[in-house]
């Protein structure tokens, strides 16, 4: 990989790191899940800057060029984070119906204290 | 709930947008039987809550739509709050017969079983209908013995009458539809099911939670979960199998 595209490379991962930090500090990306975005932008600038660690992962994948397992190792984080995602929002949904049960539970029981 | 003896009833009647037909149901349902009556409105828009307390029956309204499952689990829940040993899960639609409630209820008042289901095809009837919902009939009354070992005739029927253990065995899992996979879980941990023949007519009016995307969604939803209820089953029997071997082996030391 040339120097020229390294350098690009690392610069917009510094500018996403940036970005994740100041939506942690604005409050609107949770601590969880800003470590797991920076732990993969650390990890992208870090394959794309040292180039025996790129051949490493290379050889270790089966790849023939370093840029196929990039884009392996980028299409396992997507399609980790999304799992992640549907296991996040598949826990807020049942929070939601737990929420709204109880309160008609609770309006039924109002309503009836009301009647009496 | 003391087997063989009558316990406290209630019928849980869970309904989304069915203002056309619950008016109607709930006076049958008055007619026909002297238990108390729950109706469960799913979010409706179209006044069903409004019908249920008119027609003089409590109303537990959901503030927003949960689905069948939710519903019915909203119902369960309530249920067994109140200390009511048998629900009786009737549908809002007119499809059920209010007649039928305490032959369904039999078998579980007696003790002869922990679910009845109120069943369109035990007695030999075909299976009617529409030609996708008679094919997921036969698909899932065909898969049900793979899965538990017993033939189950009417798997889709919203007419159960379920005691209190089972119930809270229904409560304690998330994300069911209340239909096969329902049944397959609650028969592989070893609750007793049974069926007895019921007449079902068209609903009253409306139109059916069934639409179009049903079609692939309902069996893919309804074999995954019936997956995962098999899986779930072999995980508690191997718990509980290994509990038993630890308490065994512990006993012979003392």
């Amino acid at each position: 990989m040339s120097l020229h595209g390294i350098l690009i490379i690392d610069l917009l991962g510094l500018v996403f790191a940036v970005w994740i930090l100041n939506l942690v500090r604005t409050q609107r990306l949770h601590l969880g899940y800003a470590l797991l975005w920076l732990a993969a932008v650390a990890g992208a600038m870090l394959l794309v800057s040292a180039a025996p660690l790129r051949a490493l992962v290379t050889r270790a994948v089966g790849a023939l060029f370093p840029a196929s397992a990039l884009a392996l190792l980028a299409f396992a984080f997507i399609f980790f984070v999304l799992i992640l995602f549907s296991v996040q929002m598949s826990a807020l949904t049942r929070r939601q119906s737990e929420l709204v049960k109880a309160l008609a539970r609770e309006a039924m029981r109002e309503d009836e204290r009301s009647d009496d | 709930m003391t087997i063989g003896r009558p316990g406290r009833v209630r019928i849980v009647v869970p309904a989304y947008d069915e203002a056309a037909s619950l008016g109607a149901v709930l006076r049958e349902l008055g007619r026909s039987v002297p238990h108390e009556v729950l109706v469960v409105d799913d979010g409706s828009t179209d006044g069903t809550a409004a019908v249920a307390r008119a027609a003089g029956v409590r109303c537990l309204s959901l503030p927003c739509n949960l689905g069948y499952g939710g519903a019915v689990q909203a119902g369960l829940e309530t249920a067994l709050a109140d200390g009511c040993d048998v629900v009786v899960l009737f549908d809002a639609d007119g499809q059920h017969p209010a007649d039928a409630v305490e032959r369904v209820l039999a078998p579980v008042l007696a003790g002869a079983a922990d679910v009845a289901i109120g069943s369109r095809y035990s007695d030999g009837r075909p299976y009617v209908g529409p030609l996708g919902r008679r094919l997921g009939q036969r698909l899932f009354s065909g898969l049900t013995p793979l899965l538990t070992g017993r033939r189950i005739y009417d798997t889709t029927s919203g007419f159960k009458a379920i005691n209190a253990a089972a119930c809270r065995a229904i409560v304690e899992t998330m994300f069911l539809d209340l239909h096969m996979e329902t049944i397959v879980r609650l028969n592989l941990l070893g609750f007793r099911i049974a069926e007895v023949p019921v007449t079902m007519s068209e609903r009253h009016a409306g139109v059916s939670m069934h639409g179009l995307s049903s079609a692939w969604k309902y069996p893919t939803k309804t074999l995954l979960l019936s997956v995962v209820a098999l899986f779930d089953a072999f995980l508690i029997r191997s718990r509980t199998r290994r509990g038993r071997t630890n308490r065994s082996e512990g006993g012979s030391g003392t």
